[in-house]
Order: C-alpha cells, then structure tokens, then sequence
C-alpha cells in the first residue's frame, strides 16, 4: 500500500491524503487533472468507477471527482479538482477512460458543465425538453418547478 | 326461441370477459417485486384467470407500478394506445395516485389519470400482493357490472387527455 503512496505522491501536484486503507484522495488543481488521471493509469489504476460532481454551492465552486479503481492492489484512489460555478468549463478524460464518455454527458447536462473535447456533451441524454436551469445544482428549486409543471391532487375521484 | 336483447349479450360477454384477463405490467420504477410472488404459486394469480402477457396488443390489462416520469410516461402512452378495447388500467402504489415520496421531484408526474384514464388505484407503498389480488377481484366485479369504462372515457374525452399529455410532453 505504502509503495503505492508514494509513487502517487511523485506525481506533479498532488496533495495526497489517505483516509483509510485502501482509500486515498488525490486533490489536485484544475489544469493537472488530465496529467494526473494519464498518470494514475500508469501507476495501475485501470478502472474508472464513477465520474461526478459534488455542487459546493457555500464555496461557490463545482467539486469534480473521478473515483478510480486497482484490481491489481485492491486500492480506490480519488482524484478531486474544484472549478469555479460560472461559466464552468473541463477538460474530457475520455481519451484516458473510455467509460468518461458517458459520464461526462450526464454531468453536461445534470450541471451545465460544459466539456471540452467530447462532441456529445451537449446533446440531451436523460431529460427531454428541459428549459430550465440544470437539475442537480443546489439552487435549483425542485418544488417550485415540480408544482409549476404537474398537478397536484387536491380531491378525490377524477379532474375532468 | 326469443332473441337476445343487446344488453344481455352485453351482460354475458362481461361476464365471460371478466374470466379471462391478461396482464402486461410496465414496471417503470419500484414495485416490480411484488409481482412474481402473485404470479406464481405463493399467492396463484392464475386462479382467477388471469395470466401476465408480453405484448400490448394482446394484453386486457395495463398495470403500472411506481412513480412514472416525463421519459416514461410517453411510452406508457404509447403502450396503452397500442392495446385493444376493451382495455384497463390499475395504477399500483401511491406514486401514481399523488406522486408519493417523489411529490417534489423535477421529473415524476403526480396524477396517472390526467394522461390516461385509470379505472383502479392500488394506495399503499408498497401494495402487498394480496392487496394486488383483492384489486384484480375488485376490478372484475367492475367489468361485471360495467363499470370498468376507461376506454370509454378516452375516446370521450380526448381532448382534454391528449391537451394534459402535451403541456408536459411537449
């Protein structure tokens, strides 16, 4: 475990934290996460498990994590990078993790994260004819457009 | 011999129709699970004629189960009109009834009924299978007696379902 560590730790601008055994996080800035990811595959984290983002919305920042996985040392290593909520822009991992593909087009669309390099980041992939402001941000208000959209039932029997 | 009036050839075929229904569930989000347990031999559904089916075409029955969202609720529709009269609905847990523990969520339509007529709620999360059977059972005793016109109902009213399905469908 340890050896591993510290071959981590030899990457570029890494701060990395163990939180348990086989669990370590690897915070990094938003320009190195790309390097890192081609890194941490070299290292021997194959597996992509899950790709999301975490909206800090007290922070004002995005939270991006890419939950990685060795079969080889039975080790999760967490690569996180914080962007700023305006205008948010990053960069794909698709060359380095195929499965980053489809990831990124739901984080595209639940977050209004923009995705540079991946060609289907814009198109819609699980809502259909949204106008509104992405879902899964904290300042969305769900009850709001819950009860603007659908009926609520108020009486029994049938509206008609 | 004196000819059969229209109504009681009405009255025999409900009660032939009631005899022998068959099912095809839409199971969109939870409550799939309480199915087989009707199905098969623990609860028998099948002794009361009935029988779950694949196909829309040849199914009598529509059962949907848990909350149904904008993206399944076009191919409920679609489902329902591909059925043949006479065709009913049996909307399963609360999520249809009012939307459930998903009444706030951005997604999940709250009332089945303003889209397609349903002849039967089913309240609780989850319905137990015995509650699913006494619906069956109530549901016959409505094609018995007439009851059961949801088919009417959408054909007679279908302005106002096909206006609700567009104001959310688009």
């Amino acid at each position: 475990m340890m050896d591993i560590v510290d071959k981590i730790k030899g990457i570029e601008g890494a701060k990395v934290t163990v939180q348990r055994e086989n669990r370590i996080f690897v915070d990094v800035s938003e320009d190195k996460v790309i390097s890192t990811l081609y890194n941490m595959k070299l290292i021997g984290f194959h597996q992509l498990s899950v790709q999301n983002v975490i909206d800090r919305i007290k922070d004002n920042k995005f939270e991006i994590f890419y939950v990685l996985y060795s079969r080889e040392y039975k080790i999760n290593a967490i690569v996180r990078t914080w962007i700023d909520r305006e205008n948010p822009v990053i960069k794909t991992a698709d060359k380095i993790y195929p499965s980053a593909h489809t990831w990124e087009r739901e984080i595209s669309e639940m977050f209004g994260i923009k995705v540079d390099g991946n060609e289907d980041s814009g198109k819609p992939f699980i809502l259909e004819n949204w106008k509104d402001l992405p879902p899964m941000r904290k300042d969305f208000d769900s009850v709001k457009y819950s009860s603007e959209h659908f009926v609520f039932r108020h009486s029994e029997g049938e509206n008609e | 011999m004196e000819k059969m009036t229209e109504e009681q050839v009405k009255s025999i075929a409900n009660m032939l129709r009631k005899r022998s229904l068959w099912m095809i569930h839409y199971c969109t989000g939870c409550g799939a699970m309480e199915l087989p347990p009707t199905m098969t031999s623990r609860y028998d559904m099948e002794r009361f004629g009935l029988a779950p089916y694949v196909t829309s075409r040849q199914a009598d029955i529509l059962l949907i189960t848990g909350y149904l969202n904008v993206k399944t609720l076009r191919r409920v529709i679609t489902v329902y009109e591909q059925m043949l009269d006479p065709k009913y609905v049996i909307g399963f847990g609360s999520c249809t009834l009012n939307g459930g523990v998903y009444w706030d969520s951005y997604a999940v339509i709250k009332q089945l009924d303003r889209y397609i007529p349903a002849d039967l709620y089913i309240a609780g999360c989850m319905p137990r299978p015995e509650a699913v059977i006494s619906a069956f059972r109530h549901l016959m005793e409505l094609i018995d007696s007439g009851k059961a016109d949801g088919y009417k109902r959408y054909k007679r009213n279908l302005a106002y379902y096909k206006e609700n399905q567009r104001k959310v469908l688009g």
